[in-house]
């Protein structure tokens, strides 16, 4: 089915009784300007483009937030305009959250409560590399189960083609229908699509042409010369930055707010780029030096989450590259290591 | 999917508070209904208000309805546990992690070689393998403190080597004339020296600070103890208990869900792993 745009943004007012609706809208700056909001019928959203500045992460896992008791989850709501790298991100936040028998209260509410409208790139950062980790700039539902998104749009002439991903994408679909007309899939709107997409991928590729789509990502762990680790790092702050805006970190602090009559706990992001992450109490830890802590994010996205999940821990968002004020670029260092 | 929240708390009233040691005490708790674990599993201690530590208890897994928690004072939190006193409340949430494999201890020669607070978890072991002592061939205790005021259960000596299959060494890294001690003095490691089991098939438990579990391992291996029959207690910073929060990670493994209990030979090649 196709939905015109007009009639789509019909639907995200008709709907906002019942759903909260964010969808990103463009802000100040010339590149990376795209922020998630509360959808405003006054203004113009954007759904295509490029990922937003911060991970769709960030909806689900709050900087700080109750979870003994859980935090108050009321309201359905409806995220558009969701790019494939925040998909795939959620994917490792679900093995890391929901398996085993410990599921995240929070975080598991609002999978339940939130409805994903995913929508194709048509366009790429200079940071962007999801092609560099097997990825794709647009999401594919597979045939075996549900897809990461609930309706995935393509854009085409003035509308979208609209994909079904799950069931909830199936009862999402059928609230459009009633306030919209849609239209066949003609096959020049798949066609449209397909080198829509192509073209996308292939600037994606364009971009990251000096770097190896092929990487050993062994060699991250392998290589205990400190001496190359130390040359990359001379200029890392250990801000933080990189995993705060990374749509796969979920590290966590827990904080006891409890009185003598309840039992309160909080829990807040934390960073294992900070110092004193891994400090215990006799003042002992794993990770001494800076490079040691530096090595650390690149040794958990690449390999620790690989063997926890069998999925790597980076999307190729490129966030860490563009928030990094020491201006480290990710792709770089794994490239160098290659080279080691 | 399970529903329960795994940061569910117990209240826990503190019905005795023991002084161990100048820097250790001991906690005896009642739990507001039964808590069921697996010894060598750890629970996540709070105090209302202050935070939470994990810890393994010191009592066996058989006695369900009030529990032993020995706590050294090493930080923020454990300082603040310190100050509590009978009558106060406190949470237990957990259990966590993966326990001693009793099963694969039983029918053999077992050594439990601990030092400082780690003698805690050993407690917990000690005591629930002697609630079925006949199921083990033997089991040997090699303690270890740093001066004979820090070595704590003394008391208890007696409770367990009334059983002929027991036996009980210790030893501390040194003392003074006024202390009157008569045992050995010297690292943990030297009571190795004294112990009469063969190591081929024997298993071995080792729980203390990470540099006596580091040269402990080492000379468990040199007696001709196996890498995989050698079951190490390990410790990292944590905060969830369950995998969630990441601090814990040793290489591809969490030290709380997958731990805290390894053998050596399934860590011995992830990078420091004593630290």
């Amino acid at each position: 089915m196709v939905v015109s745009k007009s009639d789509l943004k019909k639907f995200f007012t008709s709907i906002q009784s019942e759903f909260d609706v964010f969808v990103p809208y463009e802000t100040e700056r010339e590149v990376d300007n795209l922020v998630i909001k509360k959808f405003d019928p006054e203004k113009e959203y954007v759904l295509e483009k490029y990922r937003t500045v911060d991970p769709v992460r960030t909806l689900y896992y709050f900087p700080s937030e109750s979870v003994l008791p859980p935090s108050p989850k009321d309201k359905k709501r409806i995220i558009a305009g969701v790019k494939n790298c925040d998909l795939m991100g959620l994917a490792v936040l679900d093995d890391a959250l929901l398996k085993d028998n410990f599921v995240e209260p929070n975080y598991s509410q609002w999978r339940k409560n939130s409805y994903i409208i995913s929508c194709d790139c048509t366009d790429a950062l200079s940071t962007c590399h999801c092609v560099l980790l097997d990825n794709n700039p647009y999401p594919i539902k597979t045939d075996d189960g549900d897809a990461l998104f609930d309706i995935n749009l393509s854009p085409v002439n003035n509308g979208y083609i609209i994909k079904v991903g799950s069931r909830k994408g199936e009862e999402l679909l059928q609230k459009i229908k009633e306030v919209c007309s849609l239209k066949e899939v003609t096959v020049q709107d798949k066609e449209t699509r397909e080198a829509q997409r192509a073209e996308v991928r292939k600037k994606v590729m364009d971009i990251n042409a000096d770097f190896t789509p092929d990487r050993n990502y062994d060699v991250i762990s392998e290589n205990k010369e400190p001496s190359v680790w130390k040359e990359f790092c001379v200029e890392c702050v250990q801000c933080g930055a990189c995993t705060n805006i990374c749509p796969t970190c979920y590290c966590l602090i827990l904080n006891d707010e409890s009185t003598k009559e309840e039992f309160k706990k909080v829990r807040s992001w934390d960073s294992c780029q900070l110092a004193g992450y891994a400090e215990v109490a006799g003042g002992g830890t794993p990770r001494e030096y800076k490079w040691e802590t530096f090595r650390n994010r690149y040794q958990c996205k690449h390999n620790f989450m690989k063997f926890n999940f069998d999925k790597l821990g980076c999307t190729g968002c490129g966030r860490c590259i563009s928030c990094c004020p020491a201006e480290i670029d990710l792709r770089e260092v794994i490239q160098s290591l290659q080279e080691v | 999917m399970s529903d329960k929240n795994p940061y569910d708390v117990l209240k826990a009233d503190v019905l005795e508070v023991i002084e161990e040691s100048p820097t250790i005490k001991s906690f005896y708790l009642k739990p507001e209904k039964p808590f069921e674990f697996a010894t060598g599993q750890f629970i996540e201690l709070s105090l209302p208000g202050i935070g939470e530590a994990p810890f393994t208890p010191s009592s066996s897994h058989y006695e369900k309805e009030k529990m032993w928690v020995t706590i050294m004072n090493a930080g923020f939190v454990t300082n603040e546990i310190h100050k509590v006193k009978k009558g106060d409340v406190m949470g237990i949430r957990g259990p966590y992690g993966r326990g001693y494999p009793l099963d694969v201890f039983k029918g053999k020669d077992v050594l439990l070689l601990g030092g400082g607070v780690g003698l805690a978890p050993l407690r917990c072991l000690l005591q629930t393998m002697l609630h079925d002592v006949d199921d083990y061939k033997s089991i040997t205790v090699c303690f270890g403190a740093r001066t004979p005021a820090d070595m704590i259960y003394k008391d208890q000596i007696d409770d367990w080597t009334k059983y002929k299959t027991v036996a009980h060494l210790c030893t501390v890294d040194n003392c003074k004339e006024a202390d009157n001690w008569n045992g050995r003095t010297g690292v943990v490691t030297v009571l190795l020296d004294d112990i009469t089991i063969d190591p081929k098939d024997a298993i071995a438990v080792v729980c203390g600070p990470p540099i006596m579990m580091k040269f402990g391992t080492f000379a468990l291996l040199d007696k001709g103890f196996k890498a995989s029959n050698i079951y190490l207690s390990m410790e990292k910073k944590m905060y969830c208990g369950f995998g969630q929060c990441r601090h814990c990670v040793m290489g591809k493994y969490y030290a709380c869900k997958d731990g805290p209990v390894f053998t050596y030979e399934e860590i011995k090649n992830e990078e420091k792993i004593w630290d």
